[in-house]
């Protein structure tokens, strides 16, 4: 599949603590409204490209402490009814990759659940790269042999914005699972 | 509301401001037992700043917690520049290759001019000399909060309180660096590592406490201004300094977060009239340290000048006794049995 997606802002008041949900209580409005994702298989290996215009690309933190990297990430879920808003639920996992500005490989990253997140070495083969050029990151993911979106062909994107103080559940998303093919 | 941890016991500290001589030797025996990695060049768990001042990170206060109704208010991260302020590096190569070259040499100097850092108004302080002017040292340190606003921003639940003693810990495995913490927290106690991407802060000196050791910023105080031990322990000092005299309070109680670091509020000398005769006001205005203490520091100064006049007329007073650690094993109690201070 081809096309363009329309984000939204992830809803801050499912954040779990107390701060979060109050203190963002207030943006609602995505800081990336629109990617373009594209994703094809060949053979095993599945191909995500995924852009988005990015006026003030934040590539590392350096020395800063109030900086935040651009980032990005690919879901899917491994049961079929995994619920996307909330990454999975308890005994309901989805994964997938999350591409960061500062890194040269991706993260691989599972969860059961909004705070479950767990990043870890991607599995053998998974890559990302990443270009920013006139204004507008384009990162393709390959993820040979990720089962998870073989079975189930759907898949969630998320978007942060370093130059927006996007991190955690401060970032613009997919609004649900998004169908790549049959 | 931060989620109710389920603490059994609450370690705390008691710092006596009267006593304290901004000599930062707390500060070192911090950063160098704890903060020496390159990322937390800046940061210092512990840091004396001279009051009243701006205070590290400058303009700290006001930044996160929550208001009188309990609602969280947004806090902002600061950044090294012009909050903290950037660890210094110097031009040593360029002084150490130039040595003995003429009459011509270079000084030391940082490598950046610094635009603030964590004593940068140190003795600054406020009003006009000689009449009024006055200034104190505060030495700040994670409050091991009842309700940690810190625990309370982390999506992650990276932020625990321990059960038994009620010291606030980060898990760095957990932590994915978002930094909510930091904004959270309005005494700004909790420091990013921009090299790790973690966030860390004041442990208590944990494996310290776990040996019977007080924490090194209390144990390498000159001037025996700390007090260590557990709030419930009516035999230990800090029972006695906060709820039996009631003179050590909590900084910015206002802030909602139920500190567990107490102070005793400072008392200077009078201020002087147009002849520079006494005239038995004080030099700190009281309205300030109500500000930073809240109200019942009226009843805590009151408290300290009557002890004082006891002493003064020759009477015994436990109080007096106990601050001026004349045996310095009780101002740490940690364990019943363990001898601290030989």
């Amino acid at each position: 599949m081809r096309g363009k997606v329309s984000l939204m802002a992830a809803p801050t008041g499912l954040s779990p603590g107390g701060y979060v949900s109050q203190a963002y209580a207030d943006r609602s409005a995505p800081r990336t409204p629109l990617a373009e994702l594209e994703a094809e298989k060949d053979g095993v290996l599945w191909r995500v490209r995924l852009s988005w215009a990015c006026a003030d690309p934040v590539r590392a933190l350096g020395d800063e402490v109030d900086r935040f990297v651009d980032a990005a990430a690919v879901l899917a879920p491994i049961v079929p009814d995994a619920p996307w808003m909330t990454m999975g639920a308890p005994g309901k996992a989805v994964e997938g990759a999350m591409w960061r500005a500062d890194r040269e490989r991706p993260f691989g990253v599972r969860a059961e659940g909004l705070g479950s997140l767990e990043r870890s070495v991607a599995p053998k083969g998974w890559e990302a790269r990443a270009e920013w050029k006139s204004g507008r990151w384009q990162v393709e993911f390959e993820l040979p042999g990720w089962k998870a979106l073989d079975a189930g062909r759907q898949l969630a994107i998320a978007v942060w914005q370093g130059a927006e103080a996007d991190r955690g559940g401060l970032k613009s998303v997919s609004a649900g699972w998004i169908r790549v093919g049959t | 509301m931060a989620a109710e941890a389920t603490t059994t016991r609450q370690i705390a500290m008691v710092l006596d401001l009267n006593k304290c001589i901004g000599c930062q030797t707390c500060t070192v025996a911090c950063k160098k037992l704890w903060n020496t990695d390159t990322g937390s060049g800046y940061a210092y768990w512990n840091n004396v700043e001279t009051l009243p001042g701006a205070g590290y990170p400058r303009n700290w206060t006001g930044s996160g917690g929550r208001t009188a109704t309990g609602e969280v208010k947004t806090g902002k991260v600061p950044n090294l520049d012009d909050e903290y302020g950037r660890a210094w590096s110097f031009n040593h190569e360029e002084v150490r290759a130039r040595s003995g070259e003429g009459a011509s040499k270079p000084w030391l100097r940082p490598d950046k001019p610094p635009r603030w850092g964590a004593n940068w108004d140190e003795d600054r302080g406020a009003g006009d000399y000689p009449a009024e002017n006055h200034y104190f040292y505060l030495p700040r340190l994670c409050n091991h909060c009842t309700h940690p606003a810190c625990l309370d921003a982390c999506p992650r639940h990276a932020i625990e309180k321990r059960g038994e003693d009620g010291i606030v810990l980060v898990d760095q495995d957990r932590c994915h660096g978002y930094r909510f913490c930091v904004e959270a927290c309005p005494y700004k106690k909790v420091y990013f590592d921009p090299q790790r991407q973690v966030t860390t802060k004041c442990i208590f000196c944990l494996p310290r406490l776990e040996e019977g050791v007080a924490p090194a910023c209390a144990r390498q105080c000159p001037g025996r201004l700390r007090f260590v031990g557990y709030l419930d322990d009516e035999d230990g000092p800090i029972w006695k300094l906060v709820h039996g005299f009631g003179v050590a309070l909590p900084l910015h109680p206002e802030f909602g977060l139920g500190p567990n670091v107490y102070y005793v509020p400072p008392t200077g000398p009078p201020r002087l009239d147009e002849k520079g005769r006494p005239t038995g006001q004080p030099r700190i205005p009281t309205s300030y340290l109500v500000e930073l203490f809240g109200e019942r520091v009226h009843e805590a100064l009151g408290t300290l000048e009557r002890e004082r006049a006891k002493r003064r007329r020759g009477e015994a007073s436990e109080l007096m006794d106990l601050l001026i650690a004349y045996d310095w094993n009780r101002s740490f109690a940690l364990d019943s049995g363990t001898r601290e201070v030989l």
